[in-house]
């Protein structure tokens, strides 16, 4: 049966589907995606207003806690979602030639397109309010948002993988990632910290993707410790254990 | 044509493993239709989902030839939170089928109504399966499993569903697990009766049927 449909229309069957059950379901649909980081980077702009705290010189303010929160939430829920998705999906495996990997791919892609869309509105948003639009590269703000979204997806792969052992994974995920908020850059750059911080801070893969993003957004701002091959290094170790370890729980995973 | 090896599956319960198919090896004819019976929790449906693929056996292999259904129960492949024609839409997708047309198939044959437009999970079981029967009947299978879902509906439904099978005898065949004789009867010619993980096959439903009183009895 596999043979006769491929495995990309499966893919893009399964990501209507999940377009439909992801924003379908709540009253404010394809809002949320965008309130969620809205609602933060409201937080972080009345605080740093409170504190007096001031963006980056090379920045402003809202474009400085966009670029951090977007592929922060992008990495967040990509981990989440991917985690969930043989659990809350279930029912799709009843047919046979749709693949949990499929569901991983399709979660993958529908989150990244989200936020995607969700930078582009805010940014737009941000450049109508500012009377300015400058962007060094709108390529590397893609590929560093692929990088937080890959690096999400393959660690959230393992995950699912291991929550078939024990339901504990599943629990743990949330603590487990807490600490990320504070360590990916959403309120600081790189190269604005002290050097001793700055090289552990630098273990953190996702604060690897925001220095990309903005890099890439700001003329101005040089993402000189950003290294690309850190992140991907991580997105393979995740993938090289997250697909044989799908693969060997694979019957465990129980539909009725 | 669909074959089974050495099937084994078990399941971990808290008392220990639990071994619901133990070692059955069975091939299931081209054009004959095949009926399984079996008490609540002997592992019927257990076994049509290894058949039809959705889940994967501990050990042993299956082999499938030919366009299998899903296994049709009530309604195990549906997002409760999509309406009966998202549903359907997804799953003409998938088959690679005509959206258009099994979406008024199975509305037509389904007679569910507006709740057609409604999310699945609103469904009555009843409801539920006219869905997944409908919707199965609409893509032209050549082997379909079914799980009990003949035995709910009306006395007009069950007929519909026994009609929609006849009129495809010549090019299908079913795979229905059941705990009801008189279901089977309406459908298939052979019977097996699967009972502590193993499987026998009789001839006639009528010889299952005796086989299946006894370890009732027993």
């Amino acid at each position: 049966m596999r043979g006769l449909v491929s495995q990309a229309e499966i893919v893009f069957a399964v990501l209507l589907r999940e377009t439909r059950t992801r924003f379908g379901a709540h009253q404010l649909g394809y809002l949320w995606a965008l309130l969620e980081p809205m609602l933060m980077i409201i937080t972080f702009f009345v605080m740093f207003a409170f504190i007096g705290r001031q963006a980056p010189d090379e920045m402003d303010l809202i474009g400085f806690l966009s670029t951090g929160i977007v592929p922060y939430v992008l990495f967040m829920n990509s981990v989440s979602r991917v985690a969930e998705s043989i659990n809350g999906n279930k029912g799709l495996l009843f047919y046979p030639h749709v693949q949990p990997l499929d569901l991983v791919y399709a979660r993958t892609l529908l989150e990244f397109s989200t936020y995607i869309g969700v930078f582009v509105l805010l940014m737009g948003a941000n450049a109508i309010y500012l009377q300015e639009f400058n962007i060094d590269s709108a390529l590397q703000i893609v590929f560093g948002m692929a990088l937080a979204s890959l690096l999400g997806a393959t660690l959230g792969l393992v995950l699912c993988s291991l929550a078939l052992f024990s339901n504990f994974v599943e629990r743990a995920r949330g603590p487990i990632l807490r600490p990320m908020f504070w360590v990916s850059g959403i309120f600081f750059t790189a190269n604005q910290l002290p050097e001793a911080a700055r090289d552990k801070v630098l273990y953190n893969p996702l604060l690897h993707c925001v220095e990309l993003v903005r890099g890439g957004f700001y003329p101005a701002y040089d993402a000189v410790l950003a290294d690309p091959y850190y992140v991907l290094m991580y997105i393979l170790v995740f993938a090289t254990i997250g697909l044989p370890l799908e693969r060997h729980v694979r019957h465990r995973i129980e539909v009725g | 044509m669909i074959e089974l090896q050495n099937i084994t599956k078990m399941y971990r319960t808290l008392a220990g493993p639990n071994i619901v198919i133990d070692d059955v090896s069975i091939k299931f004819p081209r054009n004959k239709s095949m009926g399984i019976l079996g008490r609540n929790g002997a592992g019927k449906s257990t076994l049509l989902r290894i058949i039809g693929g959705a889940e994967l056996p501990d050990k042993g292999r299956v082999i499938r030839r030919g366009r299998i259904s899903w296994p049709i129960g009530f309604g195990g492949g549906f997002n409760g939170s999509l309406s009966g024609e998202e549903n359907c839409r997804f799953v003409s997708r998938i088959y690679s089928q005509d959206v258009d047309r099994i979406v008024d198939e199975t509305r037509e044959f389904a007679e569910i109504g507006n709740y057609f437009y409604e999310p699945v999970r609103t469904y009555s079981s009843g409801m539920r399966a006219r869905l997944a029967f409908g919707l199965s009947m609409a893509i032209d299978f050549e082997v379909y499993l079914v799980d009990e879902v003949t035995a709910v509906g009306d006395k007009l439904f069950r007929r519909k569903c026994r009609n929609a099978f006849a009129d495809r005898q010549e090019r299908a065949s079913l795979i229905m697990v059941s705990h009801s004789i008189e279901t089977l009867r309406d459908y298939c010619k052979q019977c097996a009766v699967l009972e502590h993980g193993k499987m026998t096959v009789f001839d006639t439903v009528d010889e299952a049927s005796e086989a299946y009183d006894e370890v009732l009895a027993a």
